[in-house]
């Protein structure tokens, strides 16, 4: 740990830990076994994915990363956690097989290898003391580790817990050692357990042993991933690099053990903070220097490469210089010029530059006092990209090219990761010593289930494209909409004219589409928000049906202000346009149509719908996210109110609990079943919800806490029969991606394909499902896991609704990557979370006043 | 089948539960009408819940109201004289449990109050929020951007502390004797309270003001008017509504300048506006500019001059008949009518005919949003039918249990 520039700030008291880690002198020699020995530094990978803060805290372990958990063995990282939970034993219909039957096979290939392991594998967990107890993680680990008995057998060793592939011989070993201070220590290695390599133990060993192996090719991990430094790929007009990279994993698929990589990249700026506080210097001038440097650097992250890590400025030290010093852990004074130089033998060059100060995350409990580290500001590398950059098109153009690989690229970039670990050597001792062995890249059959019709008024069509079908229902109308009558434009005075031909077209495309629309009042407002809002005020009354402003600029502002008054203070459907998205030339009628459609769609019309073969069937979505101003948790709930799933009921719920766990789905739910008794005289037959927002290890939460709330409110509903419950989990973000090998190359599978095998889970029942185009780079395919199923389906037809689904969301003509009712549930969320920051009025439920 | 949901009342669902007990007692129910006669004498014992002590059911003075007492309010016009004073404290962000300091006191806001003048005064000041911890700075600089967008530091226009709090005093206190209620939001209460604290503890002056809040306050005024309780969400609401935001005179000079929304005087004087444009309109007082920012309404041609209406004929007959903020006080009604949680008083309605309003502006407006809201239950519909099951308490209860 003496490999992070971690340096108390002056003055501060120290912790206790810091102390005892001072104690503990560590001889030269040992030291340096533990900084050259990757097992040992590996090892503490081994806690850092450890997430669980939970009540265990031992006082044993007192080393810089997190702590480790003698009583109860090893803590599982928090997406092993959800692999415990086994849904798919309790669903009787799916318990011999998952897999649907419809639709045409694809041959696909993927970034997952196979990882084989001898029939009779097992992983022996031991746990070590020392007497006298030692604090130092570094020296426990030293100590261990310079003991023949385990010198050439694979193992993992955090400080108390060692994993060993080979049994030692006897139950209990004890063994001794002597620091180089002269005392003894005895170590008592206590077997506590044999893991089968099922075991979720075992697959957090595998993820170890991995990112040691990514080690030993030389990539440095930053965060979760790896990065290969050496490798980067310059542009140099913005003055950007990106590294290479992957993100790794190793897990227990259908039927064997799986090793998953995906490319990923690091953006990094060729720039020090030093360079970049000297032409800031040039350009601003002394007077304010210091000021406008706090304001342009504080809040980024930069990255030092002596060490390859990450930090973020939280504050500048201009009292500090390098000249200065600091007290070492062990209580030593040094200055920062000359640690630099013993650490990592690099030089500074400017002795007067300022000191940047990072706030550490404390790994161990919160109420410990606040780490502190000062960075020199030549030796710091800004990353990421500021926000003049993103908004920069032609470098973000060019970062894109680089990152956003397609599937040939992607494809030849792992084929290259995984010569790279077949041929290097220490990779391959390291596999050989655990006993495994790395095979090839699995390719699996999947189905491309077939395309659906969209139902129009009076016309049934079949897409040229299913990803957009603008041009296909141009010139046909909509199923239903409510004509508007009553309405409002706001506008500056500058959009006047602009704004007339865009009635005039809106009315057009209207009529084409079957939605009529009638000559608005326009009211001419100054341009600020204020105006705006008292313009509303003024003229929104009762028969208003819908209230539009064309707004002067995208400044948040307008836009919040009058959807925080229209959505709750006076429930009225609004609609905001960019003025200047109205003064693109020759886009005035596509731009219309689209917003007439909105318009529509705000006033509770109908667009297009599929066939749902689900006779009362009642689809929901749900999703959670968190307010931006007050970190509260924002829970969306969508629900179909018809059989033929066109019209919805919209519910926005804002909790004042820190979880993202909702507790509101029982008043939501009786909600929308009212509703749907409302509408359809009777109760829903089959209720689906599709939940998003779910983050790892909340599975069983979801699975004990949100699943009972609803079916309680399902059962509370009706006193005879109740209708049948589904709940089924999406994950956007999965590792497993697919490719179809076609004409010796590989390309993005059609749309459409699921895959039910081989990349799913043993304990779920789950698929993937690809319902979104990518134009560019590859496709990312969206994870349903379905953790309650009453209603029975059978997963082709259960997979086959996901995908007609995936076809209703109404602000956009085509396939989009999730089912429509979770975006819509998204869509709302958002609008909530990041504008109108409370609940927004119920009178809009019947509409998707947020659209 | 139809019309059953509709007959389920709270006894329903009492006897609804009590059955998992009548059955275990070997009771042969199998219906809540099986379980009716079982329970009956359950029912009229009075129930000890978490939220529901005995003899709450009955109105009578909340314990949780001393201010209430302490004024004496025994008439209206007594309520109606009554100054309150409405205080915030914004900051700099909040620091973590484990920092000394908790909060960096940055701006404040406050303003004299009564139900019968409306705002009779008001005080605002930036205060110096000192020394920003060494390290924080990026945190306090995120929550300031996000929010009152008060710069950290270099700020001229800041007071150190002492200063402002020995303004304060003076204005909530100019006679030395009994203080007044000062009132801030509930969820500003730990940070306003905080931050007298340390404000005082920095200019060594010795005076523990007591803070109250805002929603106890509306509850007080409430009850002492219509001896019942209003509910939670229904105060909330009342209190948090968006109208004002841009109102003239209502923020700070500087916050009026930058264009910012969050400022410390515009809460306060926005408390001020909804109390009076829900409550003192029910106690027929006659609203004036220093009760709401009626300004903006009345000379509205002068605020947008260059109105053109391009369809004549029908809009203008309604902007006759409704002008100025109706919509306001209609979404409030209709949100009473279907808020979950609670019965309401009658007396809430504000309609036109039995409330002795009077008057200009505002009380003109109501009238003839009471005559137009029959044609507005365009939404209202699916609401009530969803309030009988509305059992939100049950949710949160229940995620007690679980956690």
């Amino acid at each position: 740990m003496s490999g992070r520039a971690r340096v108390r700030a002056r003055g501060l008291a120290r912790s206790p830990s810091a102390a005892q880690g001072g104690r503990a002198q560590l001889s030269p020699s040992l030291t340096s076994v533990a900084l050259s020995d990757n097992e040992a530094s590996s090892s503490s990978d081994f806690v850092e994915t450890s997430r669980i803060s939970s009540n265990c805290k031992d006082g044993v372990s007192s080393g810089n990363v997190g702590s480790t958990f003698p009583e109860r063995g090893v803590a599982i990282s928090r997406n092993f956690v959800d692999l415990e939970i086994c849904t798919r034993q309790k669903l009787a219909h799916v318990r011999d097989s998952k897999t649907g039957s419809s639709g045409i096979p694809v041959k696909l290939v993927t970034n997952l290898f196979s990882l084989d392991l001898p029939q009779d594998w097992q992983l022996y967990q031991y746990h070590v003391t020392y007497i006298p107890d030692l604090a130092s993680r570094r020296l426990r680990i030293a100590l261990l580790y310079s003991h023949s008995e385990l010198s050439n057998k694979a193992k993992a060793f955090d400080g108390a817990v060692l994993f060993l592939s080979q049994k030692l011989k006897e139950k209990v070993t004890e063994l001794s050692s002597e620091t180089k201070r002269g005392e003894t220590v005895k170590m008592t290695i206590t077997l506590t357990s044999e893991l089968p390599s099922s075991s979720p133990v075992c697959i957090q060993v595998f993820n170890i042993i991995f990112k040691k192996i990514l080690k030993k090719l030389s990539m440095y991990q930053i965060g979760r991933n790896f990065y290969n430094p050496s490798e980067p790929v310059e542009i140099p007009q913005h003055k950007l690099s990106l590294w290479p990279g992957f993100a790794i994993s190793v897990s227990q698929f259908e039927s064997r053990l799986l090793f998953s990589a995906d490319v990923s990249y690091k953006v990094l700026r060729n720039e020090t903070v030093l360079e970049f506080m000297t032409a800031l210097c040039h350009k601003t001038g002394p007077s304010c220097f210091s000021e406008s440097c706090e304001k342009q650097l504080i809040g980024l992250i930069v990255l030092t490469r002596y060490n390859n890590k990450t930090y973020r400025i939280d504050d500048i030290d201009w009292s500090v210089r390098p000249t200065h010093t600091f007290q070492k852990r062990d209580g030593t004074e040094i200055t920062y010029v000359d640690y630099y130089k013993q650490q990592y033998d690099i030089t500074l060059s400017d002795l007067n530059q300022p000191m940047l100060v990072s706030l550490l995350k404390s790994k161990r409990n919160n109420n410990t006092e606040t780490q502190l580290v000062h960075l020199v500001p030549e030796f710091c590398f800004l990353t990421g990209l500021t926000d003049q950059a993103t908004s920069d098109f032609q470098l973000m153009k060019a970062v894109a090219e680089e990152m956003r690989l397609g599937p040939l690229g992607r494809q030849q970039r792992l084929a290259r990761l995984v010569d790279n670990i077949q041929r290097n050597k220490d990779a391959r001792f390291e596999l050989e010593t655990w006993g495994l062995h790395f095979g090839s890249q699995m390719s699996l059959t999947g189905r491309v289930v077939p395309s659906e019709k969209i139902l129009m008024q009076d016309h049934i069509c079949q897409p040229v494209s299913s990803a957009d079908w603008s041009k296909d229902i141009r010139a046909c109308k909509i199923l239903s909409a409510q004509s508007l009558n009553a309405w409002l434009i706001l506008c500056s005075n500058r959009t006047e004219i602009v704004t007339e031909s865009f009635v005039n077209c809106l009315r057009k495309v209207g009529s084409v589409m079957g939605f009529n629309v009638d000559y608005p009042k326009i009211i001419r407002v100054q341009e600020n928000p204020a105006a705006f809002l008292r313009a509303i005020q003024q003229h929104v009354h009762p028969d208003v049906q819908l209230v539009m402003c064309i707004l002067p600029s995208n400044q948040k502002n307008y836009y919040d202000s009058i959807k925080k008054y229209l959505s709750s203070d006076c429930p009225v459907p609004s609609q905001c346009v960019l003025a200047r998205t109205l003064n693109k030339q020759g886009m005035m009628m596509s731009i219309a149509t689209r917003i007439a459609m909105q318009m529509a769609c705000k006033l509770g019309g109908e667009l297009w719908a599929v066939e749902i073969p689900l006779k009362s069937l009642m689809v929901v979505g749900i999703d959670v996210c968190r307010d931006a101003l007050s970190k509260e948790a924002v829970v969306g709930c969508v629900a179909s109110v018809n059989p033929r799933i066109t019209r919805w009921f919209s519910r926005c719920i804002v909790q004042r609990t820190v979880t993202d766990v909702a507790d509101c789905l029982r008043v939501f739910m009786t909600g929308a079943l009212n509703k749907w008794y409302k509408y359809n005289h009777d109760l829903p037959a089959r209720i689906i919800v599709y939940r998003d927002g779910v983050g790892d290890g909340q599975l069983k939460t979801l699975v004990e806490y949100e699943v009972p709330q609803l079916l309680t409110s399902v059962t509370e509903a009706s006193s005879n029969t109740s209708s049948r419950l589904s709940v089924i989990v999406i994950r956007k973000k999965c590792m497993p991606r697919f490719f179809t090998e076609m004409n010796r190359t590989v390309q993005n599978p059609p749309l459409g394909t699921v895959v039910d095998s081989e990349a799913t889970r043993p304990e779920w029942y789950d698929f993937y499902l690809i319902s979104q185009a990518a134009h560019r780079g590859t496709v990312n395919p969206t994870y349903y896991n379905v953790i309650y199923d009453d209603n029975g389906l059978k997963p082709d037809h259960m997979q086959r609704l996901t995908f007609k689904l995936c076809h209703l969301y109404y602000n956009w003509p085509g396939l989009v990557s999730v089912p429509a009712p979770c975006l819509y549930a998204h869509k709302l969320t958002f609008l909530v979370a990041q504008s109108i920051h409370k609940e927004p009025n119920l009178q809009l439920a019947n509409c998707l006043f947020y659209l | 089948m139809p019309n059953r949901r509709a007959s389920r009342n709270a006894y329903y669902f009492f006897v609804q539960e009590k059955i998992p007990e009548l059955r275990r007692r070997g009771l042969p129910v199998a219906r809540v009408a099986d379980a009716i006669p079982y329970c009956s004498s359950d029912w009229a014992k009075p129930v000890s819940t978490p939220l529901r002590k005995p003899g709450m059911l009955v109105p009578k003075q909340n314990v949780s109201l001393p201010d209430m007492s302490s004024l004496s309010l025994k008439s209206d016009q007594a309520l109606l004289g009554g100054i309150f004073y409405f205080l915030n404290i914004f900051s700099h962000g909040e620091l973590p449990p484990h920092c000394e300091q908790r909060f960096l006191p940055c701006e404040i806001g406050c303003v004299k109050y009564s139900l019968q003048e409306g705002i009779m005064a008001d005080f605002h000041s930036f205060i110096n929020p000192g020394e920003i911890p060494r390290g924080f700075r990026f945190h306090c600089q995120a929550a300031s951007d996000s929010s009152h967008k008060i710069p950290i530091s270099n700020f001229e226009s800041g007071h150190d502390q002492a200063t402002v709090l020995q303004n304060l005093y003076r204005f909530i206190h100019p006679y030395p004797g009994n203080w007044p209620p000062i009132y801030c939001k509930s969820d500003d209460r730990a940070r306003v309270n905080w931050c007298l604290k340390h404000m005082a503890k920095a200019s060594e002056i010795r005076q523990d003001l007591e803070l109250l809040t805002v929603e106890d306050l509306v509850v007080g005024i409430y009850q002492q008017k219509f001896l019942k309780e209003p509910s939670k969400t229904w105060v909330r609401s009342l209190l948090d509504v968006a109208m004002w935001d841009y109102s003239s005179n209502t923020r700070c000079k500087w916050h009026e300048e930058n264009d910012i929304l969050f400022c410390a005087l515009a809460v306060c004087r926005k408390i001020a506006y909804c109390i009076s444009n829900s409550l003192a309109t029910l106690f027929g007082i006659q609203l004036t500019e220093a009760h709401v920012p009626l300004q903006d309404y009345e000379a509205s041609n002068s605020v947008t001059p260059k109105m053109v209406v391009l369809d004549a004929g029908r809009y203008q007959k309604l902007r006759v008949e409704s002008p100025g903020f109706s919509h306001f006080n209609y979404s409030n009604q209709e949100q009473r009518s279907n808020t979950p949680i609670g019965d309401y008083p009658s007396g809430v309605k504000i309609s036109g005919q039995n409330s002795s309003v009077r008057g200009r502006g505002i009380t003109r407006l109501l009238e003839s949003i009471s005559n137009s809201s029959s044609n507005i239950h365009k939404f209202s519909n699916c609401e009530t039918s969803l309030s009988p099951y509305m059992s939100q308490k049950d949710g949160y209860k229940s995620f007690s249990s679980f956690s």
